[in-house]
C-alpha cells in the first residue's frame, strides 16, 4: 500500500524533467531570438505593405515574402523542439552508440541492489509495476534534448 | 539521401549565382547608372528562389541531424553571395560524405533507410 502512496508524486516529477531542458538558459535565448526575429520579419513586411501601398510594385512581392519567413521560422523553432522529444531515428548520419543505453534511473537501480540480499522474498506486486514503470518513463524520455546539444 | 542532396545542390547553385548577378550586377547598375530593371526582377525572382532553398536546404539538414548551428549557417548562406558556395563544399566534406560512407557502411543492416 505505501508503494502506491509514493507513487503519484514520483510519477509526476519523472515526465516533467523531459521538458525541463526548454526553460535552460540557453534554450531561453533561443525562444527569444525566435520571438524577435519573427516580430522583425512581421514588421519588415508590414514595412514592405505601406511602401507597396506609396506606389512601390516591387514591394509587393517582398509584401508576402517576409510573412512566408516568418512561418518558416515558426515552422523551424516548432520542429526543432519536436525533434529534441523524439530524435529522428535511424543512422543516415555518424554518431549514435548511446551513453546511457540501458542505465536505469539512479534509484531504480539502487533499489534493485538493496533487494539483492532477500531475492527469496516474494516481491510486492505494486513495487514490481512501479519499477516497470520508471523503466518505460526512463525508457520514453532517454534522448530527449540531447539531439542538438543544447542541453 | 542522394534526392535530398541532389534538389539542395540544384538550389544552392542557382541561388548563389542569382544572388552573384543580382549584388555584383544589377546594384552597381542601380547605384551607378540608375538603372534598376536588373536589380528589381533579379532581386524578387532571388526572393522566390531562396524561398525555396530554404526548404530543400531543411529538409537536407534535418536529413542529415546536423546540429542547430550548422543548420542556420546553411540557410543564411542563401542570402550572403558566394558563401552558398562555400557552405556547399563545406557541408559536403564534412556532413554528407561521412553519412554516406556511414550509410553503406550500414546498408547489410536490415534497418537501413532507403533513400
Amino acid at each position: 500500500m505505501s508503494s502506491t502512496e509514493a507513487g503519484p508524486p514520483a510519477a509526476e516529477r519523472a515526465p516533467a524533467a523531459s521538458w525541463r531542458f526548454l526553460v535552460a538558459p540557453r534554450w531561453l535565448g533561443w525562444h527569444l531570438a525566435m520571438v524577435v526575429s519573427v516580430a522583425g520579419m512581421l514588421a519588415l513586411g508590414y514595412w514592405q505593405l505601406r511602401r507597396a501601398e506609396e506606389g512601390n510594385a516591387l514591394s509587393w512581392a517582398y509584401t508576402f515574402e517576409w510573412p512566408v519567413f516568418a512561418v518558416f521560422a515558426v515552422v523551424f523553432w516548432a520542429k526543432t523542439i519536436r525533434d529534441e522529444f523524439s530524435p529522428p531515428q535511424a543512422g543516415l548520419a555518424c554518431d549514435e552508440a548511446d551513453p546511457v543505453a540501458g542505465a536505469g534511473p539512479v534509484g531504480y537501480a539502487g533499489r534493485d541492489d538493496d533487494q539483492e540480499a532477500d531475492q527469496a522474498v516474494p516481491e510486492d506486486e505494486d513495487l514490481t509495476a512501479y519499477n516497470a514503470y520508471l523503466a518505460r518513463l526512463q525508457e520514453q524520455v532517454k534522448n530527449h534534448g540531447r539531439w542538438h546539444g543544447l542541453r | 539521401m542522394d534526392a535530398a542532396v541532389r534538389r539542395y545542390r540544384v538550389m544552392a547553385y542557382i541561388t548563389g549565382t542569382v544572388l552573384i548577378v543580382l549584388c555584383f550586377v544589377g546594384i552597381p547598375l542601380q547605384v551607378a547608372a540608375g538603372n534598376d530593371v536588373i536589380a528589381s526582377d533579379v532581386g524578387t525572382l532571388h526572393g522566390i528562389l531562396y524561398i525555396i532553398y530554404l526548404v530543400t536546404a531543411y529538409l537536407l539538414a534535418r536529413r542529415l541531424r546536423l546540429p542547430l548551428g550548422p543548420t542556420i549557417l546553411m540557410l543564411a548562406a542563401g542570402t550572403i553571395p558566394v558563401l552558398t558556395f562555400v557552405v556547399e563544399r563545406w557541408v559536403t566534406r564534412k556532413y554528407i560524405n561521412p553519412a554516406r560512407q556511414g550509410q553503406q557502411a550500414g546498408q547489410a543492416a536490415p534497418t537501413a533507410r532507403a533513400g
